[in-house]
């Protein structure tokens, strides 16, 4: 016997006899889907990774406080990293008898590494990108400087002691950092052109970044060299380590796409399971004769499995080539949503989806097919002779190593695997045996059932174990996508509900005492209501109990992140709005030298009430006393403080004023004479910001659904292999009602019952789960508050119903149109 | 004595009345081979109360035969009437109705359905007709063909000859006009499948319904008024 030759010619057989359709088709979307995830993800992460390298200008950055060994930029150049540097320091400039404090960034050649810096050279000419800074001799200044200093282009300025001449206007800097360098007008030189301004002394107080780029297995390499290299005032930037609210969305977001995908995995492949169960039980009697033939038992295996491996070979193609196609057609259907340039996709990721389609099938289909290796050759004789099931250890445990593999494949994290599994496994077990305690009450009240319900019923509780899939896969989807678009809504309408609607959208820094009596009766003036004005002084936090801080706070906690930098510290007399003492007093006004620590800094740093803490402030020493502990909010767009002193104990200092103020659109103009005015001060439109927020989230969510629309088509395939195992019974069962006087009518009303329960009883379920889900999510990670959606209770069950029951009914269309000639003819 | 008279006469009118007519009735379907005559020709006068056995070998067209008598299936040559309505000129649902109203069907394989009990299968085609009498009816049957204690069982628990039993009694629940017999005894051994046609006559004697019986027993067919064969798709 040739084996393949005989498999292929049973496989085309087959296949032309519609059997193996459901097979195909759930495969395909399990392919597919898989393959658009996994590609969508793929060049989405990579996208928002190149995004993010944008910010940084490079992929990994070292920040420090002076230059570092050389050996380090050997190592990088070992490891083919591309490099660039930065030192970035303040300064002021006096030009045409004006002064302005600016912060002044002298820029390597290869800088930035990664995105562009823009420029232009008038109002009226469009913006130039540019991939490089400027050239030794010139310089290029943001627009203040000019006006501040009414310089134009061209004319010369002094850095230092150097003199540069202004050649261009920057207007976008891609690694602009939040801190006091970057608030300051900006000044760009070229590295080369740093020793000349003889600004650099010892003592200088510089920030240097050197920044690098190349692979990520080589980054990764030259990270792990690094790390144990770094002292206290050394940081390593990346979108991981630094800008951690970047970080974290993007691992988020390749967290939650994976396991929607492993959702998507796992509903196809119970569909799977389904489909070679029915093709299965239909080829028992050919297997038998075979087996009487004289086939063995291995050969009869081979010859069914090398089917199904060449259907999966082939279907698994197609479902790669449709997956390439779908990914496409999601970023032509979220163009607006995406950065103008999306990586490409990577051919990894096709395989890694012709991968995941081979190993699905024989996860799946393995275990039904070995039924047939023990089918008797009696049975030709007596078709009673049914082979034992498969071992249930072998289903479930092929079953679950798989999902396991695949959910390890995403977090690449075993304890987040194994607690993602387990908590899976556990809710599908509770899931599971609440469908069953459903159907016994189902199976209880069928006595008392019309008979349309009856029989409707009776196709529910036919297979238990078919139905409660059916439910878990459709129940399953739906909590998705109600949790994906709920939270989505409530995050955004939280978000505008907490904010009043003349929020202050800009914020107002460095303003000089000096400036402080004019500004505000300009603002007065213009009608602008703005919070109250803080006095800002840079201060960093050394000692607590004269114990150094680096020696009490844990690694990476927020604590630690406040001990690496200045503090913006201010005073005032009254508890400002929004702030509530949870421990300790205010202080009444005569008291000095106290200070008021913002709670959750408090709890990173293990501060208590009478603990003495020690600032360095412009090289002199502060020591205050916690007199109390607050809370406060950080989201209403006012000026908030970790730090915030008595009167009297800061006032030595020198410092600037900021403040937080609303300017409506129409207003927006008011800027530019603002900045003219007071050149010196740094105005950031906080509302951009928001909107870019706003936006990433819209985008990530999106995407997010599209995904989820997979596993909703998943579900369905679950439906139709359940629809197409039990087909034949249904065929059988039809008929013989038919011939014994029932109309068409009648076959189609139980349909329809069947079908719209079975939908039903999963949105009720979803929208249970669903609230649940949602109660912990808000009150325990997104701090929001918690009320019950009724909208989930009446639409879940209403589109699980009508979704899953037209579906179900369109699946058993032809059934009652088959003439019960059939029931003479099987018997 | 007159209304004795009157009766006998409308027994005798009844029973000279054909309740099942066919003519020039005929099957054929196309193959791959070309099209096959399965039946031709077929001229059949069935009256009130009569038993007909129909014999022939296999293949000889008598499953089609009764197919096409029931309203199961639908001539491609011919017509046929049944209690006087044309089948031929019925859909589906109309051939439903009236198989619900006028006729039983006994099969070799029993045809129970098997996620219902005996209980229920019996009551399935009074419930069909939504009589509410169904249970009551379904439970005496039972009691009648000796399962009165099997009433919950579910086909699977029921020996074959139980099955079949289960069978008769929701062929005649419905006090069918029309009794189809399809090798009743053909899945039964000799013991068991005696008892049933026992049981089967009894019953269709009680009812006096007609009944058309396919067999290849001669014996049994002999127990007809009438044995009509087939060769070959044709009345012989």
């Amino acid at each position: 016997m040739k084996p393949l030759g005989l498999a292929v010619r049973l496989l085309w057989r087959d296949s032309r006899a519609g059997e193996l359709t459901i097979l195909f088709l759930a495969l395909l979307i399990a392919v597919t889907s898989s393959t658009a995830i996994a590609l969508f993800s793929d060049r989405l992460e990579r996208t928002m990774t190149d995004q993010t390298a944008e910010f940084l200008a490079a992929d990994m950055v070292i920040t420090s406080h002076a230059t570092i060994p050389e050996s380090w930029l050997e190592k990088a150049t070992q490891l083919n990293l591309a490099q660039a540097q930065t030192a970035e320091f303040s300064s002021i400039l006096i030009e045409h008898d004006e002064l302005l404090l600016a912060g002044i960034k002298a820029a390597s050649a290869n800088y930035p590494l990664r995105g562009f810096l823009k420029t232009t050279t008038s109002d009226y000419l469009a913006e130039t990108i540019e991939h490089q800074g400027p050239e030794p001799g010139f310089a290029w200044v943001e627009k203040r400087i000019l006006s501040a200093l009414k310089l134009n282009l061209g004319d010369p300025i002094t850095v230092g002691e150097k003199k540069l001449v202004v050649s261009k206007i920057i207007t976008y800097e891609p690694d602009k950092q939040g801190d006091i360098y970057s608030l300051s007008p900006r000044v760009m030189i070229n590295k080369q052109d740093l020793q000349a301004t003889g600004v650099i002394q010892p003592g200088s107080h510089v920030h240097y970044f050197f920044q690098f780029s190349g692979e990520s297995s080589q980054l990764t390499e030259f990270k792990r060299w690094l790390k144990p290299q770094l002292n206290l005032a050394q940081r390593i930037l990346d979108i991981h380590e630094d800008r951690p609210e970047l970080g974290s969305a993007l691992d988020r977001a390749e967290r939650y796409l994976g396991l929607s995908s492993i959702v998507v995995i796992i509903i196809s492949g119970v569909a799977i399971a389904m489909a070679t169960r029915r093709y299965t039980e239909r080829h028992l009697d050919a297997t038998a004769i075979l087996r009487c033939l004289g086939c063995k038992q291995r050969d009869v295996l081979w010859l069914f499995v090398s089917q199904f491996l060449i259907l999966g070979l082939l279907t698994s193609a197609l479902g790669c080539a449709l997956g390439w196609f779908v990914q496409e057609m999601l970023f032509k259907l979220l163009r607006n949503l995406l950065p103008q340039s999306v990586a490409n996709p990577g051919w990894l990721a096709v395989f890694l989806g012709l991968i995941t389609g081979m190993t699905i099938l024989i996860g799946f289909a393995l275990p039904p097919l070995l039924r047939l290796k023990r089918v008797s050759p009696a049975r030709v004789l007596r078709r009673d002779l049914e082979p034992l099931p498969t071992s249930a250890w072998l289903v479930y445990g092929l079953a679950f190593g798989i999902v396991g593999v695949l959910i390890w494949q995403y977090t690449e994290d075993l304890n987040m695997t194994v607690t993602i599994f387990c908590a899976g496994l556990v809710l599908l077990l509770i899931l599971g045996l609440l469908i069953y305690l459903i159907l016994i009450l189902a199976r209880r009240s069928l006595p008392i059932m019309p008979l349309n319900w009856r029989f409707g019923l009776q196709g529910l509780l036919r297979n238990n174990r078919a139905t409660i899939s059916q439910i878990l896969a459709f129940t399953i989807t739906l909590v998705a996508m109600a949790l994906s678009f709920t939270v989505r809504s409530d995050l955004i309408e939280n978000w505008h509900k907490q904010l009043p609607e003349r929020a202050p959208n800009h914020f107002a820094l460095n303003i000089f005492p000096e400036q402080l009596p004019t500004l505000q009766t300009d603002f007065k003036e213009q009608g602008i209501e703005g919070s109250q004005f803080y006095p800002v002084i840079r201060g960093r936090l050394t000692e607590i109990n004269d114990v150094t801080v680096q020696k009490i706070v844990s690694k990476d906690s927020q604590g630690e992140s406040a001990t690496h930098r200045e503090l913006s510290l201010t005073w005032t007399e009254n508890l400002p709005e929004d702030n509530k003492i949870i421990s300790g007093t205010w202080w009444s006004p005569e008291k000095k030298g106290e200070v008021s620590v913002e709670q959750k800094l408090a709890e990173s740093l293990k501060i208590n009430l009478g603990d003495q803490l020690l600032f360095i402030i412009g090289g002199q020493q502060l020591t205050a006393t916690v007199s109390s502990i607050r809370s406060l909010q950080w989201d209403t767009m006012k000026p908030n403080f970790y730090m915030i002193f008595s009167p009297g104990t800061l006032e030595s200092f020198p410092g600037t004023f900021l403040t937080s103020f609303y300017l409506p659109d129409s207003k927006k103009t008011y800027l530019n004479q603002l900045v003219k005015k007071y050149p010196a001060v740094t105005v950031l439109e906080v509302d951009l910001i928001l909107k870019q927020f706003k936006t990433i989230l819209t985008q990530l969510t999106e995407a997010i659904n599209y995904l989820l629309y997979f596993a909703l088509m998943s579900g369905f395939t679950v439906l139709f292999s359940a629809i197409y195992s039990t087909l034949d019974n249904r065929i059988y069962e039809s008929a013989l009602l038919r011939t014994f006087g029932a109309n068409r009518s009648l076959l189609r009303k139980t349909h329809i019952i069947e079908f719209t329960l079975l939908g039903l009883v999963s949105g009720v379920l979803a929208a249970i789960i669903s609230e649940g889900l949602l109660f912990a999510l808000y009150s325990k990670a997104l701090n929001m508050d918690y009320h019950p959606t009724l909208y989930l209770w009446i639409a879940l069950p209403l589109i699980g119903a009508f979704a899953v029951g037209l579906a179900g009914c369109w699946g058993v269309r032809h059934v009652a149109n088959i003439p019960p000639l059939r029931v003479l003819r099987d018997s | 004595m007159t209304l004795a008279i009157k009766n006998l006469s409308m027994m005798q009118t009844q029973q000279s009345r054909n309740i099942i007519v066919t003519e020039n009735l005929g099957k054929s379907v196309k193959t791959s081979n070309g099209t096959l005559h399965i039946l031709s020709d077929i001229n059949l006068l069935v009256t009130f109360g009569e038993s007909i056995a129909i014999a022939g070998e296999s293949g000889s067209g008598k499953s089609t035969l009764i197919s096409l008598l029931a309203g199961l299936d639908t001539p491609t040559a011919g017509s046929i009437s049944l209690n006087g309505k044309s089948l031929t000129s019925m859909d589906e649902d109309g051939r439903a109705a009236m198989r619900n109203q006028l006729v039983g069907f006994v099969f070799q394989s029993f045809q129970l359905l098997q996620g219902l009990t005996a209980l229920e299968n019996v009551m399935l085609p009074l419930e069909l007709r939504g009589d509410k009498t169904a249970k009551s009816a379904a439970v005496a049957l039972l009691e009648r063909v000796g399962l009165s204690e099997r009433l919950t069982h579910t086909p699977r628990q029921l020996s074959g000859g139980e099955q079949q039993r289960v069978a008769l009694a929701r062929a005649f629940v419905s006090k069918p006009a029309i009794l189809f017999a399809d090798e009743p005894t053909g899945n039964l051994d000799s013991k068991t499948g005696a008892k049933i046609i026992e049981l089967l006559f009894e019953l269709n004697l009680e009812n006096n319904a007609t009944l058309i019986l396919v067999t290849h027993d001669q014996t049994l067919a002999n127990r007809c008024q009438r044995i009509i064969r087939l060769d070959a798709g044709r009345m012989v």
